[in-house]
């Protein structure tokens, strides 16, 4: 089955979220890649600034990897998830029953 | 006769009217780092189509950056290996425009507006920017708007530093020299044998970060085994300023004459203010000092993907978890306890000997 796409989430507050985390572009993919993230820098972006829909998948590794720098800098875990697990999930529970 | 009307291109159009073997392309609009692929790409028609002279009218673009400059010189380049030709209808306020977003053009109002002059009248005219982007060689640095700076920049120094024969720009990435623009296949060369021998005026201005000037050749001694090769190639002075990103030298902008005693002292000065502009050219892309830190970055980054990997692979096995839902369940238990997910991963992968990871904990 392919990813779900993030739905209603509001990928397009993400780049914000960027910005606030003081990330450049680079170093945001360079964050995503090592959390384990497979789009491309350009697709990223795209991500960012809500022209491409990420995977739930990729949408929350993205929002850990800006939640992480969060940390880092002091602060709470402000990026919510696509799968925040607080309501019966689709993409994990139907995969995980399989 | 007009065949094909304008073409709506985004923000730029491009009309072409055809006459026997030539194309006229008439750009209209802006060429940017957006438009530009689509330029190339109707340019690039043009010569797969056979069209063997070219001619470029822009003087219906309001704005045009390097990013275009780019195209052109790829276009020419491919005439050129086609046997055909360019020709480039620019109006002088356009190359001025180009010449402000590149930066040179206070490097040109320095030395007078005559000379500004001269330049355009090189830089515009069918056999100036035409005939030079056809000789670009080199390796590109991957980005289309700095190898396009970087064309303008050596193209400018020759056109402008008095006694100049041949300009190229030598960058050091992971380690090693190469020449990133040239204006024409000896100066290639020349900066090849340097690379190749390890010594030379480019060689010692890209390490040791000051410029070197070989007034004439014949009485060097420096470079013993590089001038012979300099020499042979009708090479009779040299002279290399040190690019620099961050204070730390990273290549240089290497002026080649065949006349001895080439460079005067304005010549000099020309020079070195050229290589103040093209390392701020060169601020916009990655050269050897980004590289070397993103490789081992990237080699960290690797052997963290790896124990991600590894984890979910263990909670996959144990717990019969799909990929995603381990992979959730690792982010879930390094945002509950605050610790980075690399090292929930890294329990995990422990925990194979130790047996002490839940993840049911963290799925509560």
């Amino acid at each position: 089955m392919p990813d779900d796409v993030a739905g209603d989430h509001p990928v397009d507050v993400l780049d914000a979220f960027r910005r606030g985390a003081d990330l450049s572009h680079g170093e945001l993919w360079l964050r995503y890649f090592e959390l384990g993230g497979m789009s491309t820098g350009l697709e990223l972006e795209a991500y960012l600034f809500g022209a491409l829909r990420p995977s739930r998948h990729d949408h929350d590794v993205i929002a850990h990897a800006l939640n992480e720098r969060f940390v880092e800098l002091g602060g709470n875990h402000p990026v919510p998830y696509a799968d925040d697990g607080s309501d019966s999930d689709d993409d994990d529970a139907a995969a995980a029953a399989t | 006769m007009v065949v094909a009307g304008d073409l709506p291109l985004s923000d730029f159009s491009v009309g072409a009217s055809f006459a026997g073997n030539e194309v006229v392309l008439s750009l209209t609009g802006e060429v940017d780092a957006v438009t530009a692929p689509e330029f190339g790409a109707f340019f690039e028609t043009m010569i797969d189509r056979g069209h063997g002279a070219v001619v470029l009218d822009l003087a219906g673009l309001r704005f045009m950056d390097a990013s275009g400059l780019a195209v052109i010189s790829h276009g020419a380049a491919r005439l050129a290996a086609a046997g055909g030709s360019l020709q480039i209808r620019t109006p002088a306020a356009l190359i001025r425009k180009m010449l402000e977003l590149t930066g040179f053009s206070a490097l040109l109002q320095r030395d007078g507006e005559r000379d500004l002059e001269s330049v355009l009248a090189v830089a515009s005219g069918s056999s100036g920017l035409a005939q030079d982007t056809r000789h670009f060689t080199g390796i590109y640095s991957g980005s289309e708007a700095v190898d396009g700076a970087l064309r303008l920049a050596v193209t400018l120094a020759h056109a402008v530093v008095g006694g100049a024969d041949g300009v190229s720009v030598s960058l050091r990435r992971l380690g090693k020299l190469s020449t990133v623009a040239a204006t024409d296949e000896t100066i290639s060369h020349m900066d090849a044998n340097q690379y190749e021998t390890g010594e030379g005026p480019c060689v010692d201005a890209s390490t040791e970060g000051h410029w070197f000037h070989a007034a004439s050749l014949d009485d060097e001694t420096r470079w013993p085994v590089f001038t012979p090769r300099a020499l042979s190639l009708g090479i009779r002075s040299i002279l290399s300023s040190p690019l620099r990103v961050q204070d730390r030298p990273v290549g240089a902008l290497n002026i080649y004459s065949r006349t001895p005693l080439a460079f005067t002292q304005s010549g000099q000065e020309m020079a070195a203010l050229f290589a103040t502009e093209t390392s701020s050219i060169l601020k916009g892309i990655e050269t050897e000092v980004g590289d070397e830190h993103l490789s081992l970055r990237l080699r960290g980054a690797l052997r963290t993907r790896e124990v991600i990997a590894q984890a979910q692979g263990v909670l996959m096995e144990r717990d019969g978890m799909a990929e995603r839902a381990a992979y959730a369940a690792l982010r879930r238990s390094s945002l509950d306890d605050g610790s980075p997910l690399q090292e929930r991963a890294a329990e995990v992968v422990m925990s194979t000997r130790r047996s002490q990871f839940r993840p049911d904990d963290d799925r509560a």
